[in-house]
Order: structure tokens, then sequence, then C-alpha cells
């Protein structure tokens, strides 16, 4: 009858043992200069995320989960420490790299998704997803535009493929948003609170696509700040104050009689 | 299928059509000024003279005394002279018979029509040939009197008698708009009319064309004092001698120096619309930052990102350049064949200018992408952090990165300004403090559009200020013309006669007879210099007012002492009062005198002044005079007209051969309004400018609006009406406006000295005195106020439509 | 055994008494159209906030609790339905007159702080004062001063916002709502940008506000803030989740509160009625809207031992409901007046523990609590009255 709440949630980063890891944190800090002093958005984070992984980051606002995303992704820069990828290309130090480098390697080796879309307006969603390929050159253009309706496809979209994203549901664009995310065959997914702004029912139907492309050999780190999505993740870790936590459930501090 | 990208730039340039609409005409304005004067430049500098180097245009002129066709066989016989013609010039009163209305013509006869050398003749309608007691019409006569051909017109004699001549052909003499802008209109008669119209049956007027070396200034100088002498010496007096070169329109220069002052504008116009592109692509691009983002997110690099907006610029500019290129050729057309009317030669026809287009071409892809660039590579350097860190995720990481600014110098001072007022128990109300600091939020593109409505602004005012100047100027000349009604006769008449006759006209105060000499001037090595026409009013006359240079003005008593224009700095750039002048009159040489030099427009040559007492000796018409001036009781134009009307009717009832009775302002008029004709074309530029100006505000407005909708949305959540967001609005804009004038004053003085000397300079080859006029900075004032309520109306309309709902939205 | 009370239908009846409600919506229904089709954010909104209530609203994105938001500040008006702040019918006015009323009457708090950056501190302050032209013109510095004194920023007043850290400029931004004296303080996610310090600082000056007497309805989805509010609305999918079931049992996920709340009936008891007799089958799952109710273990010689009270937010049933059997005791309302329940039938009650292990966890771990308490209480009343008590 009675469960210790801790181990509801059951963490446990050393699952992966066999492999080795496709993403690495070393040593990462991140300070910001406040009028205050120094704020530490992270604090010494060291993590490994390994291949076919669906890994939740969980964290409250302000706890820095999405200023980890953006080291993984190298939208911001570290203070220390550094994030490394190891890719069927071959391993890359994400803060070593020149902007443009690593815009051409997150073109092809990373898709990002954020909680806002971020489509252009003014494409269709069929070109929406194929700005991606244009951008890097990967595919030949008759090739671009048919990955990018089987892309649309996998998201079940196909039948909007030339309506512009303003005609669509939230949803529907987040749908979007990850198949333009995987139009250049990435290994890796980052989604920053994809489904933050989405009711519950369309949050599903974006997770029932994650669990595709896990399904289908893709790495997704994903963060939220929705301690109820922790089950749906094949593993998640806790930030809090710039560091990684294990366990700890805050929702169970609500009231007892 | 486009690619993905081309197709968001294509979308780009779309989709926001007023935005494509603000940057596309900002860089047509500029295409299309620069391909109007280009095009103009190069049409008229190339057509002016070819059209009327082609008219065999004669080299010298000799206004003389009656001579024969022996004199100019002589002259025909000369090594030096390719032709020679002799004809007969005079002027007449002439008008619509039944019509009231006088107009005066300068009547030409010539020998033989079929057989014109010099200053050829166009036909242009009906016959080129007049018969006896028919009359071709020079072009220009027919802006006085827009007559028919075969029509009859009334000639009045010097004696009053009326003749009639029919209008047989309109024909063209281009080089009747060489001379004077104040020269009488042409008719043209044969040899035989003359009797008909009581003329002697000679020449007066002797035409030279050069057999070489028409082009050579000093070699046409010589070449007409010898002609001259050679004329003297068959006893026939030469009043002046005129030289012209045969490649070149004598009004060229002065049509050039026109092009340049609009051409300079024309650049002014595209720094201006330069700025105003500038404005409206780094709005552009920093509206596209969240675009750019998501291009390098998923892979763009900079160079990507670069190219693309260098591609839309691109397409900016050739969608300008299709617009401006057809209307600039147009234009320039349009602006060669006013001009080409003006001064009566004729366009060679319309056409494409290789030059001009090429300099289209240049500036509307250049200067875009010259002023985009910054912006362009700012923007394409924008990082994914940056760029998305409005919609990413709200995380304190991300947010706590705008850490509190430090304070500038600038906001130490503003809070200590704003503390110190506060002791005193002053607070400026907040809603115009909003609007106060919100006008030096984007101080670049403050600056930008203060340059642009700044520089509209002060060349408004400085056109106003120059043409003040002008008018002054012209006023002032009006001081050696002060007489009510000038009296011109075909014989000269004793001067107590003449006087006598007009004091009994009632409103006559006093009648002066003035005494005339041509001059030709020698070098120290008594080569000749020019020529000088010597007025010479009695010593004590009050109807000169002199502008005095240097030196003094004549005394009685002076012999052989001349006052000269500033113009004969031109032959003897070192000549100071006190110095002598060796001058040739009525054939005998002399030294002398120069006792001052005076200011006067220098479009009738040189002219000097010297005493009535002396110079009438000279020419042997002692106490006569062919030309009196009148000073009346009442010097209002009305009042000139009506008694030299009264004037003319009582000297030839008296029996006085009087040719012509003017009015002094009726001369005054005329000059300045061929003047206003240039101040016309200057304000048209002017307001150009202005209205490029007041664009780039309403574009600066309306982007600041766009920027600003959240906090718009703040303040109506806090409780601000559509009044208060509107006059929000408005007030910026009017700031700016204010600010801009203040500015706008300041530039405008170095701006009215540079544009009137320039003006002047090609007009009267000499700076004129700038004098400035409240005017011109009242009107601007005024006008720059409307423009900033306009240019802010709609932005402050849009501005009051926004819900909170758009602006804060929520979800 | 179906309870036998007098059963209010639902909640779509408005008592009486809550025409006196600061904040009242009728029936609101918005919908919002796209080239995808309608969506309807919220459907059929019923509530009421009484002056001097500090209410957090509490939803997941989409919820449609900004939209709510939106309704009771005027900024979205309803498809349908009626909102009435502060006794006017908001949505009757037009832009510009709600925008001066608004300014007038609420002051809007935002998670982003929105002070105008152009302005220093003291003008942020002072500009709804002269935008809804209250107070003397000479009056208004003194007065933003005074309310910049009380949220600790006097030192900073001619700063602009820029030069102050994000805490000071949220303090601020509630200085300007304050500036008009408006009855309510409406804020969205106000503590959402802040470090926990300064949002405890926050949640203190709203402590302080409502004990001046102001309304205030705040959106939040910090769990730990709703502790400090006197209400909590949850809003999921569009409607209003039954407050009483949110606070009994906050470790459902809402839409399972929503299912819930549809179920639920409503009961009230007048004093010392029982609710549930002993020994018989127990039925529902009770929570406590109002009031309070004893547990009593009935002596068999009437003397009853009250082994708790409890009162609102609080729920019984659960023990039997679990356990199975009959009813251990029995439950009454207090006699110091009546009771308004809600009641979930056991069925859903059963089926909502299935679906929620983390409340069926802590629901199982209270009712160990509970029978040991019942326990203690048995054996110390047997010996306090001997063989006079049996146990069970």
């Amino acid at each position: 009858m009675f469960i210790n709440p801790k181990s509801v949630i059951s963490t446990n980063p050393q699952s992966h043992p066999a492999q080795n890891p496709l993403v690495e944190l070393r040593d990462v800090f991140k300070v910001y200069q406040t009028a205050a002093g120094d704020f530490p958005a992270l604090n010494n984070i060291s993590t490994q995320v390994y291949p076919g992984e669906f890994l939740g980051v969980i964290g409250k606002s302000g706890a820095g989960k999405s200023t980890l995303l953006n080291m993984i992704t190298g939208v911001d820069d570290v203070t220390s420490g550094q994030v490394l990828v190891h890719a069927a290309s071959g391993t890359v130090s994400i803060h070593d790299m020149s902007e443009d480098d690593l815009a051409l390697w997150r073109g092809r080796n990373m898709g990002v998704v954020y909680q806002s879309f971020q489509l252009l307006s003014m494409l269709s969603l069929l070109e929406n997803i194929m700005l991606p390929m244009d951008l890097c050159g990967l595919y030949r253009r008759t090739e671009s535009r048919e990955r990018a309706m089987d892309l649309l496809r996998l998201v079940e979209l196909e039948e909007h493929a030339f309506k512009t994203p303003n005609l669509i549901s939230g949803g529907q664009q987040q749908r979007v948003a990850i198949a333009r995310a995987i139009a250049n065959d990435p290994p890796i997914l980052v989604a920053d609170e994809p489904t933050g702004s989405l009711d519950s029912v369309t949050a599903d139907h974006i997770f029932a696509v994650f669990e595709r492309l896990i399904a289908k050999g893709m790495t997704i780190i994903m963060v939220t700040h929705d301690n109820n999505l922790g089950p749906r993740f094949s593993r998640h870790l806790q930030i809090a104050d710039g560091k990684l936590i294990n366990g700890n459930n805050p929702l169970l501090n609500g009231e007892q009689p | 299928m486009m690619r993905p990208r081309w197709r968001k730039i294509f979308h780009d340039l779309i989709d926001n059509k007023m935005r494509t609409l603000l940057v596309v005409f900002s860089i047509a304005v500029g295409v299309f000024s620069i391909g109007v004067i280009a095009g103009t430049y190069v049409i008229i500098s190339n057509d002016m003279s070819a059209s009327y180097a082609a008219n065999q245009p004669m080299n010298v002129e000799l206004r003389t005394g009656s001579f024969d066709s022996t004199l100019v066989d002589t002259l025909q016989n000369l090594r030096t002279v390719q032709a020679a013609e002799g004809r007969r010039v005079f002027n007449l009163r002439v008008r619509i018979p039944g019509n009231k209305l006088w107009t005066t013509f300068d009547l030409v006869a010539i020998q033989d029509y079929s057989n014109i050398e010099i200053n050829l003749l166009r036909p242009l309608q009906g016959s080129s040939i007049p018969a006896s007691k028919q009359v071709l019409l020079e072009k220009k006569a027919l802006e006085n009197l827009n007559v028919p051909i075969g029509s009859e017109l009334e000639f009045q004699l010097a004696n009053g008698t009326l003749k009639k001549m029919t209008v047989a052909g309109i024909v063209q003499d281009q080089t009747s708009g060489a001379g004077d802008f104040l020269a009488p209109p042409l008719a043209f008669i044969s040899m035989d009319t003359l009797k008909y119209l009581a003329q002697p049956e000679s020449f007066n007027r002797m035409y030279v064309i050069l057999a070489q070396n028409g082009d050579d200034p000093s070699y046409l100088n010589e070449l007409a004092a010898n002609l001259k002498d050679k004329v003297e010496k068959n006893n026939v007096v030469v009043y002046r001698t005129r030289t012209a070169r045969s490649d070149r329109h004598p009004m060229a220069s002065i049509v050039e120096a026109v092009i340049g002052i609009l051409g300079a504008m024309g650049v002014l116009i595209l720094f201006l619309s330069s700025s105003l592109i500038a404005n409206t692509l780094s709005a552009l691009l920093n509206q596209h930052k969240r675009h750019i983002g998501v291009m390098k997110l998923v892979g763009g690099s900079q160079g990507q990102v670069f190219g693309m907006y260098i591609v839309l610029i691109l397409a900016f500019g050739l969608i300008a350049l299709l617009l401006a290129v057809p209307l600039g050729g147009q234009g320039a057309y349009a602006l060669s064949a006013f001009i080409a009317d003006k001064l009566n030669f004729n366009l060679t026809g319309y056409r494409i200018v290789p030059f001009a287009l090429l300099i289209q071409v240049v500036i509307g892809l250049a200067v875009p992408l010259l002023v985009g660039l910054l912006p362009v590579l700012n923007g394409s350097r924008v990082t994914v952090q940056r760029a998305l860190s409005n919609d990413l995720t709200q995380d304190t990481g991300t947010k706590r990165e705008v850490s509190p600014r430090p304070e500038s110098a600038f906001e130490k001072f503003r809070q200590r300004l704003m503390a110190g007022l506060a002791r005193r128990g002053i607070h400026l109300p907040r809603p115009l403090l909003i609007s106060l600091r919100n006008t030096f939020r984007r101080k670049g593109r403050l600056a930008l559009t203060l340059f642009t409505l700044t520089m509209g602004g002060a060349i408004f005012i400085a056109v106003f200020n120059v043409q003040f100047s002008l008018n002054q100027y012209i006023e002032q000349i009006g001081k050696y013309f002060i007489a009510d009604v000038t009296l011109d006769f075909d014989t000269p008449y004793r001067l107590k006669d003449v006087e006598l006759a007009g004091l009994r006209v009632p409103g006559v105060q006093a009648v002066e007879g003035w005494a005339y000499a041509s001059a030709e001037v020698f070098n120290n090595d008594h080569t000749a210099a020019g020529n000088v026409t010597i007025l010479a009013p009695p010593v004590e006359s009050r109807l000169v007012e002199p502008i005095l240079v240097s030196g003094r003005w004549l005394q009685p008593g002076d012999e052989r002492a001349i006052a000269v224009s500033e113009s004969i700095l031109g032959l003897f750039p070192d000549l100071k009062p006190g110095d002598n002048l060796h001058l040739k009159i009525n054939g005998k040489e002399a030294d002398w005198i120069v006792v001052g030099l005076f200011q006067f427009v220098n479009q009738e040559g040189t002219i000097a002044y010297g005493t009535y007492e002396y110079i009438s000796r000279l020419t042997h018409m002692a106490n006569r005079s062919f030309s009196f001036r009148v000073v009346t009781t009442d010097h209002s134009p009305e009042y000139q007209q009506a008694i030299s009307e009264e004037l003319d009717a009582y000297y030839r009832s008296q029996g006085f051969h009087l040719r012509e009775a003017r009015t002094g302002l009726s001369t005054l008029k005329t000059a300045s309004e061929s003047l206003n004709i240039l101040v016309i074309f200057l304000l048209i530029m002017a307001v150009l400018t202005a209205l490029v100006g007041s664009m780039g505000l309403a574009g600066s407005m309306s982007m600041n609006v766009l920027e600003r909708t959240r906090e718009i949305g703040i303040m109506r959540s806090i409780g601000a009406g559509n009044r208060a967001i509107t006059s929000m609005v408005i007030v910026e804009g009017v700031l700016i406006g204010s600010i801009s004038w203040l500015i706008g004053v300041l530039v405008s003085f170095p701006i009215t000295y540079m544009l009137s000397s320039i003006i002047s300079v090609a007009i009267f080859q000499s700076p004129i005195p700038v004098h400035f006029t409240f005017e011109g900075f009242g009107m601007w004032l005024l006008l720059v106020l409307a423009l900033s309520v306009v240019a802010s109306l709609l932005p402050a309309r849009n501005a009051a439509r926004l819900t909170i709902r758009e602006v804060l939205a929520y979800e | 055994m179906r309870p036998t009370m007098v059963t209010s239908a639902a909640s779509q009846d408005i008592p009486l008494d809550s025409l006196q409600g600061m904040i009242q919506m009728r029936q609101v229904i918005k919908t919002f159209k796209n080239a995808a089709g309608e969506f309807r954010v919220l459907k059929g909104l019923n509530l009421s906030i009484k002056g001097g209530e500090f209410v957090a609203i509490v939803g997941k994105s989409g919820s449609g609790k900004s939209t709510l938001l939106n309704m009771i500040t005027g900024i979205d008006f309803p498809t349908s339905g009626q909102v009435i702040v502060n006794g006017v019918d908001i949505h009757k006015m037009n832009e510009s007159q709600r925008a001066l009323w608004r300014g007038r009457n609420l002051g809007i708090v935002f998670q982003f702080f929105q002070l105008l950056p152009m302005l220093s501190l003291l003008e942020n302050v002072m500009l709804p004062m002269d935008y809804v032209e209250m107070y003397d013109f000479d009056q208004r510095p003194k007065r933003a001063m005074e309310l910049l004194k009380i949220v600790g920023l006097e030192k900073q007043a001619n700063k602009l916002p820029v030069a102050v850290s994000t805490g000071q400029q949220q303090s601020a931004a509630i200085a300007r709502a304050l500036a008009t004296d408006p009855p309510i303080i409406v804020a969205d996610e106000p503590t959402g940008n802040l470090d926990s310090r300064s949002a405890s600082y926050i949640i203190d000056l709203f402590d302080q506000l409502v004990h001046q007497g102001k309304t205030i309805a705040m959106v939040t989805h910090d769990p730990s803030l709703t502790e400090r509010t006197s209400r909590t609305i949850v809003i999921s999918d569009g409607e209003l989740i039954d407050e009483t079931l949110a606070h009994a049992l906050p470790l459902l996920k809402h839409h399972q509160m929503l299912e819930a709340t549809r179920l639920l009936e409503h009961l009230s008891f007048q004093p010392n009625t029982n609710i549930i007799h002993k020994d018989t089958h127990v039925d529902y799952f009770y929570m406590i809207t109002s009031g309070e109710v004893e547990v009593v273990l009935c002596g068999k010689k009437k003397r009853d031992v009250s082994v708790a009270r409890l009162s609102a937010g609080q729920f019984f049933g659960e023990v039997e409901l679990l356990r199975g059997g009959k009813s251990i005791a029995c439950v009454r309302a207090a006699p110091e007046g009546p009771v308004e329940l809600v009641a979930l039938p056991r069925q859903q009650f059963i089926s909502l523990l299935g679906e929620s292990p983390l409340t069926a966890d802590t629901i199982a771990y209270l009712v160990q609590q509970r029978i040991e308490e019942n326990r203690s209480a048995d054996r110390r009343s047997r010996r306090w009255f001997g063989k006079e008590v049996d146990s069970e």
C-alpha cells in the first residue's frame, strides 16, 4: 500500500554501460553577469547522452534547463567546460567551432525544436521543411522535395503541404517544426519545451512523433518544466539551480490532512 | 520550383507591399532625379550648340547707321570674312486689329530670303518668304501674339499711322534666343515692305561669319574691331559690336551652370533617398532577425544569409530601375524640351542617353547595396541566441544575460536634470516625456531622418533666400533705371523741347535727356579688348543710385571720366579707381580716368556711366538726345503704365517721332520673371527634397510604432485611451520636425550662400550680395510642422488601432 | 446507499450572494477561429471572486487561463456570456473607454514587468495617474514616491528600468499597478521570471495588499505560490475544476480533475446531521467545501468520542472505499454550522486512483495513518471508559 514517493521516479544514469555516449558534457559552467553579481546558470554539469535515448531534462523555470540545451546546441557559449558530440561524421567539440561551421554542422547533425515553433510564415510547410536541405546542400532539389513530402507524411500533415503555417493549428505547426528539424536526417533532435504551448491532446501527438523517431534510432533530448512528463522519457534528469539532481518530487509537497 | 531560400526572399519582396514600395520609391526618387539631370545635361550640351551651330550663326554683329549693299560687298570680299549680310532692324508696336493691347516687335528686313547665309531661318509653318506687306513671325512672337497664318496685324509707325500686314508664315531664328532675355520678338519682312513702313531702304545691321577661327574669342574680338574700323572708315557709325562663337550657344554656359545646380540638388536627393533606404533596410533586417536566427539554426551560414538579403536589395534596386529609368528618360527629354523652347533652339529628337542610363543603373544598384551593406552584414552576423532570445523558452539564464546597463553620462545628466526640476516642483507630464524620450531612442534612425528632413528644409529656406536676394539685386539694378518712364525717339530732339512738352502732361515732375556712346576698349599693347556702352545722364541726375564697389561716382566737372561696371574686371583684372582706360569713341581715341567701379547685371556686357555734359559734346549731340527719362509724382506700376500711355499719345500728337514709351518697372518685371523660372525650378527641387524628407519621417515613425507595439499595449493596459496614444506618436513626429527645422535654419545659411553664388555667377557672372528673408524660415516651419503631423498621422492611427490583445498576445 | 441530503444541481446556478462579487463571469464562452477550424477555449465559465480575495488561477499552457485573465482585464472579449468587474459589464465599453476604466479599476502586473523603458521608475509609476487623470498634477510625484517606498525602491526612483534588477523591476511594476489605487490587481505569472528570493518578496507585497482590502487574481503555474493564496482556481481545457476537489486531491492531473469535476455531486448538511453512519456502506468519497465535520466513534452508550474534526479542503470516506467494508466511524456535520460537501461516486474514485498512482500512494499513506489514529483513539477511549466502548 505505501510507496515511498521517492521511488516513483527512478533516475539511473548508469543504465547504458555498454554504449559509448553520443553527447557528452564535461564540467560545463555558464555564468551570467547581472547587477547583483555573477549568476551561475549552470554549475559544473557533466553528463552523457547515449544513442537511442529519449532523454528528458526537467526543471522549474529558472533552473537552467534551457541554458543547458543552448549549451548542447551551441546557440549560447559556455563559460568553461566542453560539449562533445560523437556523431558518425566524427567527434566535434561544439564550442570550439566557428559560428558558421557550427551552423552548418548543426544543420546536418542536430535538429532543434523550440516551444514557439519558429516556422517562417511566408513559406509553405513543404518549403519550410526543404529550407534546411536547401541551406546545407545535402540533397538535390528534386530529392529534397520528395524527402520533405515523406517527412510531412511522417508527421501526418501531407495534405497541408502547400499551406502556410498560420493556416494550421499550433500542434500541427510543432509537428512541421519537428519535420524541419530532422530534414537533414540528423542523429540528434533537441527540443526545448516542444509541448509547452500545446494542450494535452496535441502534446500527445507530439510525443507520438517523438516515439516514432526514437524507434527509428534517433536520439532525442528534451527539456520541460512539466514533472508529469517524466515517465514518457526513457530516462530523465532533474535540474535545479543550475545543477543536475536525482529524484526528489516537489509535487509531493502538497498538503495532507 | 524556386528553392526555399529564394522563395523566402520573393515573399519578403511581395508580402509587405508598403515596405517594398517605400524602399523602391526611395531608390527610384534618387535614380529618377539623377537620370533626369544627367540626361538633360547630355541632351542640352549636345543639341543646344549643335542646333545653334547648324544655323550658321553670325560671329560679329554691328549695330550701325544706315548703309547699303556696297559695304556688305566690301566686307564680303575680305579674306577673313566668309559671309557678310546686311539687314535692317527696327522696332514697331503691333497689335491684333481691334485689340487694345500693344506689343513691340523687332522687325527684320532681309534682302534675299532664298539666299540667307547667316542666322538661317527655319520654316515652321506657311511661307518662308514674305511678299510685300507680309510678315513672317518668329516662333517666340506667338507667345505674345498668338495669331494664325493669314491673319492681319496692325503696326503703328513712329508718326502714329497704322499699317496692316498679313502673317505669311512662322519661322524660327535660333539666334534670337541667344541674345538677352529682354529683347522683343522678331518679325521678318522683305526689303520692299520698308517703304510701306516709312523706313529707309537701307541696312542698319551687319552680320558677319568669319572665314576661320570662329571659335576663338580673342580672335573674334580682334576681327570685330577690324570690321568696325572698316565700317567706320566707310562713314557709317557703329553703335554697338557684339561677337559670338559659332560652335557654342551664347547661353550655353549659363544653362550648363543651371543644370549643374540641378545636378548638385540631384546628388543631394540621392543622398537623402539613400538615408531613407538605409533606414528602411536596417528596420527590415531588424524585423527579420528571427528569420535569420531560424535559418542559422537549421544550417544556414552567414554567407548564405548575407547573399539572400543582398539579392533582396538588388531586387529592390531592379524594381526601382524599372520604374525610374523610363520616367527619368521622359523627364530628361521633357526638361530639355522646356529649356530648348525657352532658349529657342531645337532638340535632335527623343533618345535614350546611354550615359544617363548607365549612371541610373549604377546608382540604382550600387546605392542601395552600399547603404544596405552594413545593416545586412550586421543582420547576417546575428547569433541564433540573440535572434531568437525573445521567443526562446524563458529561462533565468537567457533572461539574465540582459544585465542592468551601466548608466551613461547622458543618463546621469538626465537624472540630475529631472531631479533638479523636481526639486523646483517642475514635473513634465509623462505622456510628453514619453514622446520626448522616444524621439531619441533610435539615435541612428533619428539622425538619418533628421538629415533628410533638415536638408530638404535647408534647401527650401535657401531657395527663398536666394529668390529674395535676386529680387533685392534686381531692385538694386533698378537703381540704375529709376525713371518712371523711358522715352526713346527715332531722331534726336533738343532737351528743352522734350522737357517742356513732357511737363505739360499732368503728373510729370521732370524730364532728363541721356546721352549714349559705344566705346571700344584697348589693351596696353593697343589690341582691342572689348566694348563698353557708356550711358551719360546729367551729372546731377538722381535717377541713378549706383552700388559702388570702389571709388566714387561722377561729379560735376568730370571730363573724360567714367564709372565702370565690375565686369570690366573680366578684361582688366587689376583695374582700380584712378587708373586710366584707353577708349575709342566715335573714332576718337583717348585715355579716360576710371573714377569708380559699381555693381551691375553683366548680361548686357560692360557698361559705364559718364556725364551727359561731356559725352553729348563728344558725340556731337550737345543739348540733344534720343533717350529721355521721365519722373512722375507716383511710382506705382499702374500709374507708370497709365502715364506712359499718356506720354506716348501726347508726344506723337505733338509731332515727336516717338519710338517707344516704356515704364521703368516693366523692364524690371521682365528681368525678374526670367529669374523666376529658375527659382521655380529650384523650388520644385526643394519641395521634392522636403517630400523625400517627410517620407523618411513617415517611414521612421511607422518603424517606431511597429517596434513599440508592446509598449503601446502596456500604455493601454494602464489607462491610455486612443487620444493619448495618437497624440504620443504625433507629438514625437512634430518634435522631430521641429528639431529638423532648427538645424535646417542653421544649415540654410551656408546653403544660401552657396546657391546664391552659383546662380548669380551663372546669370550675372558675379556673386550678388545675399539677403535673408523670414518668409522662407516661416514657411518652412509651417510646412515642416504640417508635414510632421501628416507623416505621423497614419502611424499614429495604426498605433491607436492596436488592441492590447494583439500586443501582449499571451497565448 | 445514496445519501439523502439536499443536492444542489450543479455549478451552473449562481448563488445570489456572489452578486456582490468583485469579479463575476457568467456563462463565458470564448471561441477562436482560424483556418484550421473553430476552437473553443472557454467552455461556459462561471466564476465569482469576492472583494478581498487573493486568488490563484492555475492551469497548464493551453488550458485557457490566459484567456480567462484577458476576459477579466477586458483585453479580450467573450464570444458569449457576461463579465462584470467591480459592477461594470466591461465588454459594453469601447476600447478607449475600457482603457480608461482599466486604468482606474485594475492594476495589471505582467510576467515580464513591462515597464516603459524610456521612463524612470518614478515616471513609470506616475504614468497611469496621468492617463486617467487621478490626483492633482502636483500630487502625483509625491504619491508615486510613496508607492516606490512601499516596494522599497525610493533610492532607485530616478533610474531607468534597465538599470535595476528584474526583481526591482517587478516591484516597480507593482507600484505602478497601485498608482491609481485600483480595487483589483491582476497578475500574470508575476514571479515567473524571478529568482525565489525576489518571488517571495513579491508575494509578501501581495499579502499586504490583500490585507489592505485589495482583490488579487494571479495566474501562476508555480504550485508553491498557490499555498499563499486564499483560493485556487484550476482551469483545464477551458473548464473550471471544482475548487474543493483540486484542493483535496492536488496530485491528480488536471484532465483527471476535470473528469471528476463533471461527476461531482454537491451536498449540504445542517449542523449535527449525520453524513456517514457507522457500519453502513460508504459509496462516496467526500470532500469538504465549507464548514466542518466531526469524525465520531459512536459509543454504544451514546458516549460519542470525536476523534477528528475535518474542515474545508479535507476529505473522508476514503478508508472505507479503499479497504472495503462498512464505515468504522460516523461522520456528521459539526454543530457550529452547516456543511457543504462535494461527493465523488465510489466507482470513479477507484478508477481515478488507478490512473493516478501518486494520489493512490498518498491516500494509502493517509488511510494507514487514520486507521492508526482510530486505533489509538479506540485504545484511549477504552482506557478512559473501561469496557463501555467496543473496538470496531
